[in-house]
């Protein structure tokens, strides 16, 4: 049978273009390459701890905001119950020199009140900054349904201004600049290179409400599944497509997997790394200068990453996550700095069932580079590796019990992933965390191609993050099936 | 650099970039019908006039209009003394 669409890469951007598709009547094979669908979400277990990869939180998940509308549009809305974090501090920050912590309240309102507290001379800035950043997101066409979707501005994001130069703007205070830029962990692009309209987007959706998921981001992969099926989408795990064909017109007519079997199709959404894609279509499909525009795409940042568990439950960390930083350069070079010496990030993990934290996830941003050297095939590195992974761990751990003292003494096992493991892990070649950059001065692609059936979605194209995968579906979908009949749909839902 | 000069790179990155015939290159040459561009072509035309003349290319509504080889060589000939003239 020939499907109407082939979905490469079942991640939640591909979920979310397969459920959209389907649910309008198409004939849809999704196909990935993993063992089961949204590996990113679904997280591992060490010890009877269950440790959360690629979902901790997420901003707009509130009853009525934009994730939670596209969640129900796709029907697993009804299918997971979500819990909002702690309302006077979702994000616990937490600096050295100069010795000073912060925890951020849910609620522009809130937010602003606090940070003027904490910075009185700053207000006039802080309530410039929260405005514009609020002004942002209601400006995004999917994530506001009565923003105009007139043909959205080719340049707008590519021409800044940074988040940056918008705090450069708003004041000299280098504190509340790191403070303000500490979210420059959840989409991987450091303060002075990511659009200001991007950040306001991610960071703004976190002000305005922060939620997780029960059971974690293993109960929104099981709940895509369970409407995969309803929908008779036909998945195709362990099965990793290596090419795309066309037919002797140039048109899209089927995926080949590494099986060599062939999925026929009228249409192929690719939702992998622009620069994996590369590998997927005939050498001369795209001109030269598209092909060179997505080999050059920058990379997001890497990390070092550990899983802790703990021999004592620990309150402390329920609710709400820990950003540490030594000094307020840390959030300039992102990546840039020794394991152990830059920013980081600690998020709660939990035994089955339990409510109090029985361990911690710790990502510490770091460079490929540091790790390329040993760039092989799986469980075939060399004895360098050992040793670099051995005393980044050390050193991270070290780091972990000097910002946290609360936890030293009681982690009673501990792992590290590098950015070798998360060049595997989240499919990135260069091991990013959020595969490439939207960035200043950056031209990411857009959903259509010039090959006739061939369709681009993933946070590549709109932003990273679960609602940033869930969005780059759907606007996949709008380009396919007409930008205003989703909108139609998803006001329906309202 | 001269006005040939400009044309004559403007050209010839084109005509790499996009596949095209450079013999076939005349001002009146049209990007859309001649050229066989779309929509989708107009980032990475920007992307070929950055990375040939090193500079940053902002001009959205311009680009929008262009038409021909010729609208591109004389908003490039422009932009060249623009950044001159600033300098
Ligand atoms: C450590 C970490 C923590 C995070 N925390 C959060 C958080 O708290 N909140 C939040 O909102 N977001 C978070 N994110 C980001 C979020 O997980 C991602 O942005 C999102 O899941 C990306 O979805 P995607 O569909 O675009 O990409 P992916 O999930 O990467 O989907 C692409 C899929 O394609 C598959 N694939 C690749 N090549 C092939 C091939 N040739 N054939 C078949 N399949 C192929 C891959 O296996 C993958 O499953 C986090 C990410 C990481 C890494």
């Amino acid at each position: 049978m020939t499907y109407d669409y082939a979905v490469i890469g079942a991640g939640v951007s591909g979920i979310t273009c397969a459920l959209t598709l389907a649910r309008s009547g198409h004939q849809v094979a999704l196909i990935e390459q993993a063992p089961r669908t949204a590996p990113l979400l679904r997280g591992f277990s060490r010890h009877g701890v269950h440790f959360d990869t690629g979902f901790h939180y997420t901003g707009g998940l509130g009853p009525g905001e934009p994730l939670e509308l596209f969640l129900r549009y796709l029907g697993v809305g009804d299918r997971i119950e979500t819990f909002c974090f702690d309302e006077r501090g979702f994000d616990l920050f937490r600096c050295d020199a100069p010795a000073f912590e912060f925890s951020f309240p849910i609620g522009f309102a809130n937010l602003r009140e606090q940070l003027a507290a904490t910075f009185p001379a700053e207000r006039q800035a802080i309530e410039s900054y929260l405005e514009q950043v609020a002004a942002a997101g209601q400006a995004m066409p999917y994530l506001n349904l009565e923003a105009e979707l007139s043909q959205e501005s080719l340049l707008q994001r590519v021409i800044g201004p940074s988040l940056r130069e918008v705090l450069d703007r708003l004041t000299g205070n280098e504190l509340l600049k790191s403070l303000l830029s500490v979210h420059s962990l959840l989409y991987g692009v450091s303060s002075r290179e990511v659009p200001f309209a991007l950040h306001a987007a991610i960071a703004g959706s976190y002000y305005q409400s922060v939620r997780g998921i029960r059971g974690g981001g293993l109960s929104l992969a099981r709940a895509f599944d369970a409407r995969l099926a309803e929908l008779g989408v036909t998945v195709l795990c362990s099965r990793q497509a290596t090419a795309i064909e066309l037919s002797p017109g140039g048109a899209v007519s089927g995926v080949r997997l590494a099986d060599g079997e062939l999925v026929p199709c009228a249409a192929a959404i690719a939702t992998v790394h622009p620069q994996l894609l590369l590998d997927l279509v005939p050498e001369g499909a795209f001109r030269p200068v598209y092909r060179k525009r997505l080999a050059s795409l920058e990379e997001t940042v890497s990390a070092v990453l550990c899983f802790a568990t703990c021999d004592a439950p620990i309150p402390g960390l329920s609710g709400s996550n820990r950003f540490y930083i030594p000094d307020t350069a840390a959030m300039d070079e992102l990546g840039g700095r020794a394991v152990g010496r830059g920013a980081l990030y600690l998020s709660a993990a939990y035994r089955d069932g339990d409510p109090v934290p029985a361990g911690f996830i710790g990502i510490c941003p770091a460079l490929y580079s540091d790790v390329a050297a040993w760039q092989s095939r799986r469980g075939e590195r060399p004895t360098g590796y050992a040793e670099y992974k051995e005393e980044a761990l050390e050193r991270l751990t070290a780091q972990i019990t000097r910002a946290y003292p609360e936890l030293s003494g009681h982690i009673r096992s501990i792992e590290a992933s590098t950015p070798l493991t998360v060049s595997d892990y989240c499919a990135t070649p260069l091991g990013g965390l959020y595969g490439v950059k939207h960035m200043v001065g950056q031209y990411n692609p857009q959903p259509a191609t010039r090959v006739p059936g061939l369709f681009l979605s993933g946070q590549a194209v709109a932003s990273p993050g679960v609602m940033g995968a869930v969005l780059a579906g759907l606007v996949t979908c709008g380009t396919l099936l007409g930008h205003d009949r989703i909108r139609k749909e998803l006001k329906g839902c309202c | 650099m001269t006005e040939q000069e400009i044309v004559a790179k403007i050209n010839s990155s084109l005509a790499e970039e996009f596949e095209y015939d450079l013999a076939a290159m005349t001002p009146e040459t049209t990007l859309f019908e001649d050229m066989g561009l779309d929509s989708l072509d107009v980032v990475d035309l920007v992307i070929v006039l950055e990375t040939a003349f090193n500079m940053k290319v902002r001009e959205e509504e311009a680009i929008r209009k262009i038409r021909t080889l010729g609208d591109i060589h004389e908003f490039v000939i422009a932009k060249k003394r623009q950044l001159e003239g600033d300098r």
